[in-house]
């Protein structure tokens, strides 16, 4: 496609303009819960124009979701919906349940941010989306079956006769993802409504269903509404931005004014908060350097993790599949090693294999000088080495036990390493204090449960848990993939000084290539396996040779307008020339 | 099923991974049911440390006639050299003589194991013709007036003791309103059985009230699962009716687990058919292992245990192999 420029253009009064297609007034959806109401959205307009796309920004609990879903009229029993909606001048709040059923799919449409289970897992791809052209009873069922092909055509699928027939699971999730998009497109309808339509995606992934949706977007006419959280989208697609807060709509305007001259204090705030990677040829110099070692990142005689051709294979479905293939990779003592890749690079497995989770087979693990496994450390002599490797994961709600007390949780590793470090129990309670407050949380917080803590302050325990025992070494995979930008910055902030005071090696596993230029000394990029390109986090993420690192950093949109306009053309441009 | 019948057809160009898997599972099958037979051969020795002689010639028999008849029987040898006597016997099905029958134990339970395999199927058929529609009903309805009533229903029957809810049935059916006879009807084969429905109306509907409750349960549990999925959402996005998304979505992906269990439900089946049989003198294998149980007749004690334990790996099989030709994802690791 041509690189059409819609986000440069501020969005002209037509004729149009003045009528929007999608006209929401004084919205407000209230949750009834347990602990009583819940006012998700708090009265909010809001204007999509015919042909735009409109981007609904916010962090989580923003309430932009609801009011996607509030259109539609998805929202669960529980839920209280006020104000009015009006498509075309037509009130859809008060249409009954059959009433809208004529409007989903075939006049307003959906693209849902799990592409994994969005789909009917039992059903065949091309008769999920014929049933939206025969639910509006648009053609027969032979008709419906072949348009079903060419809408999988349309949306880039390869053998869409092939894939009409198969189910979800043969696919991948950006290919899933072209599915939901092509059952929203099915009746051409004329608003799309994607919530978070590429948040569970690769980067690369996203940026070929961004470029799929603006196509659409110019060559039907038809207008998107886009949930997202991520600026660097909004910078990518949107015409127009509305930012949530806390259920209120704190601004609106064109994406080039909101992103480049934000009015709301909010809305700075959030654009803050945002890691982005600088420009070409601008550095900005890494927090604290390793010991002895250069920028440059020639490792010290004995690094605190040292991978030697370490391959792991899974078996599935009979076939063998190798997640890391003759991985050589060292840490120095003090050396923060960011390891970025999309999933399936095998990223998280390297992780794994030096916590000693997952079985190598093949190479050689030596830790802090000590070979691991066969012939070297096993049994006891290895847990004591394992000891002085702590370790943070991505998902701050499911790795602290639910029954389990914050200060109990914290403590866990000082009871299990008891016989290194012997301790009396008022030694440990002091050490939790201690460790609270080293995480900035009050010590009040040790007799507290996970489920009464935020994300981010389930993060900043599981951080105090892997400092515990004072580690050398910690393995930390994409910990803070589940947070909100504002509060990632904040887990980043108390990590790096962490980091500084104990000066621990920390292999830092992350997709997010702007916190990993922030927080590394040294890059890794993996892919398919390989480790295809390592060196000075500025070298690599800022001068890629490999390939692969080249495309990757190509992919990820930046947060502001006109920068990503000339990324995107120069992506495209390289994608038609090779 | 349909769909499924075509899966299962269209998945037989892969026949080789499923006669691979298959030759697995027989494998481990075999192995359970040796240890099956093992344990209940030595459970009953144990139970009769003399061997049967006593129970079969009876409380006068003098201590000659008792040891004649264990050298007759070969009870007088060690109990590993009977155990494989017995083993190589059932190798060629023969499961030994009854004491009591005067007959092969083979015969007996070839006699009886069909009729329970009717009333079984029937209970079964009309188990799942109410419980289904029952668990989706109450999944939708979830909260309301309709699911609790249900809910209060299947927890007092599964809560009631089969042979008490047996009672009940034939008190009020029988004898208060004399809508149908309290007796199953009699004969030595399935026709002679069925040629007098009436007198199965309440054998079935005691068999069958207790698996109601069971599979209904689990029908609601997996419906609400099933409708708290991404997919029900984009379903209705595209603008499906919400019976029609339950119809054609939600049904078919709730049934998956639904239809395995029921291969595990077989063993489970077997034993309450004992208590069912036993309370309508249905002529079945359940009353066969009843009577033996009370009179020590232990070769048929052992053969019922070895189709038992027989129909609980076959079923388990069924259940697996079921459970993954319906559900597409699992159908690729059959390969």
């Amino acid at each position: 496609m041509s690189a059409t420029d819609r986000t440069a253009t501020p969005v002209q009064g037509t004729d149009d303009a003045e009528t929007p297609m999608l006209r929401i007034r004084d919205l407000a959806v209230t949750f009834r819960t347990d602990d009583g109401p819940v006012e998700a959205v708090r009265g909010i307009d809001l204007d999509v124009r015919r042909g735009e796309v409109l981007a609904l920004v916010g962090e989580s609990g923003s309430g932009k979701s609801v009011t996607a879903m509030a259109v539609l009229s998805l929202l669960p029993a529980t839920a209280k919906r006020t104000g009015s909606i009006e498509l075309d001048s037509r009130e859809l709040t008060s249409l009954t349940e059959a009433e809208l059923n004529g409007v989903r799919g075939k006049e307003i449409s959906m693209v849902f941010q799990e592409p994994m289970t969005a789909l009917n897992p039992s059903m065949r791809i091309g008769d999920q989306i014929a049933e939206a052209l025969l639910n509006h009873g648009v053609g027969t069922k032979q008709e419906a079956a072949r348009r079903a092909v060419e809408l999988l055509a349309r949306v880039g699928i390869p053998e869409p006769e092939r894939r009409a027939a198969g189910y979800a699971h043969e696919m991948s999730g950006g290919q899933r993802q072209r599915v939901v998009i092509a059952i929203a497109l099915a009746c051409e309808p004329k608003l799309i409504i994607a919530d978070e339509p590429t948040t569970a995606l690769d980067v690369t992934v996203q940026a070929e269903i961004l470029d799929l949706i603006r196509e659409l977007a110019h060559s039907s006419g038809t207008s998107f509404l886009l949930v997202t959280h991520n600026m660097g989208v909004v910078a990518d697609i949107a015409d127009r931005v509305a930012v949530m807060y806390r259920g209120e709509m704190v601004e609106h305007g064109t994406a080039m004014q909101v992103l480049r001259e934000p009015n709301a204090d909010y809305t700075k705030r959030l654009l803050d908060a945002v890691p982005r990677l600088p420009e070409g040829g601008e550095t900005v110099p890494p927090a604290g350097e390793p010991d002895s070692t250069g920028p440059g990142g020639v490792a010290l005689p004995v690094p605190v993790l040292s991978l030697r051709e370490s391959s792991v294979t899974y078996r599935k479905a009979g076939k063998s599949f190798t997640a890391l293939d003759q991985v050589s990779i060292d840490i120095a003592a003090g050396e923060i090693l960011g390891l970025v890749g999309e999933s399936g690079s095998g990223k998280s497995t390297l992780g794994k294999v030096a916590l000693g989770l997952a079985p190598t087979s093949g190479g050689e693990l030596r830790l802090f000088g000590e070979k691991l496994g066969r012939g070297g450390l096993r049994g006891r002599a290895e847990r004591r080495l394992r000891g002085r490797v702590g370790a943070i994961f991505q998902d701050p709600g499911s790795s602290l036990d639910p029954r389990t007390t914050v200060g109990e949780a914290i403590a866990e590793p000082l009871v299990v390493h008891r016989a290194v470090r012997p301790m009396s129990g008022r030694d440990r309670a002091a050490r939790v204090r201690e460790l609270l407050e080293a995480v900035e949380l009050p010590a009040s917080y040790a007799s507290r449960f996970p489920h009464e803590l935020s994300g981010g302050q389930r993060q900043r325990i599981g951080l105090a848990r892997a400092i515990a025992l004072e580690p050398e070494l910690i393995i930390a995979d994409e910990p803070t993939s589940a947070l909100d930008v504002s509060v990632q910055a904040a887990v980043l902030r108390v990590l790096r000084e962490l980091q500084e005071r104990m000066d621990f090696a920390c292999l830092f596993i992350s997709h997010d290539l702007a916190v990993v230029h922030e927080f590394s000394h040294r890059v890794a990029v993996m892919h398919e396996g390989r480790i295809v390109e390592l060196g000075a986090t500025d070298d690599v993420l800022l001068r890629p040779q490999h390939p692969y690192s080249q495309r990757l950093l190509a992919s990820v949109p930046v947060p502001d307008p006109v920068a990503q306009r000339e990324r995107r053309v120069a992506r495209l441009a390289a994608r038609s020339a090779a | 099923m349909v769909e499924a019948a075509r899966t299962a057809v269209r998945t037989a160009s892969g026949g080789a991974g499923i006669l691979r898997f298959l030759g697995r599972r027989l494998v481990q099958g075999v192995i359970v049911i040796l240890i099956v037979t093992l344990i209940v051969f030595a459970l009953l020795h144990l139970a009769m440390p003399q061997g049967p002689a006593q129970g079969i010639l009876g409380m006068q028999a003098t201590q000659e006639q008792i040891d004649a008849f264990n050298r007759a029987n070969g009870f007088d040898r060690p109990l590993w050299q009977q155990y494989f006597t017995f083993l190589s016997q059932i190798a060629v099905g023969d499961l030994g003589d009854s004491f009591k029958l005067n007959r092969p134990v083979a015969d007996a339970i070839g006699q009886r194991l069909p009729k329970t395999l009717v009333l079984a199927l029937i209970s079964m058929v009309v188990a799942l013709i109410v419980a289904i529609p029952m668990g989706i009903y109450q999944a939708v309805r979830r909260g309301k007036t309709g699911d609790y009533v249900f809910t209060t229903m299947n927890f007092i029957i599964y809560s009631t003791p089969s042979f008490f809810l047996g009672l009940v049935l034939v008190i009020v059916f029988a004898q208060w309103l004399h809508l149908v006879p309290a007796l199953a009807p009699q004969g030595d084969t399935v026709a002679q059985v069925l040629a007098k429905p009436a007198g199965l109306v309440l054998p079935v509907a005691t068999a069958a009230l207790g698996i109601i409750a069971t599979i209904s349960r689990y029908m609601r549990s997996a419906t609400i699962d099933n409708l708290s999925e991404d997919y029900v959402r984009t379903a209705r996005a595209k603008g499906t009716p919400m019976p029609v998304v339950i119809r054609r979505h939600v049904v078919r992906n709730s049934l998956t687990p639904v239809i395995a269990m029921l291969g595990y439900y077989l063993p489970v089946m077997f034993g309450g058919m004992i208590v069912v049989e036993s309370l309508f003198n249905y002529p079945g294998m359940g009353l066969l292992f009843w009577t033996s149980a009370q009179t020590g007749d232990y070769p048929v004690l052992l053969g019922c245990v070895l189709v038992i334990a027989v129909a609980t790996v076959v079923g388990s099989i069924l259940a697996d192999l079921v459970q993954a030709l319906l559900n597409p994802r699992t159908r690729g690791e059959l390969a």
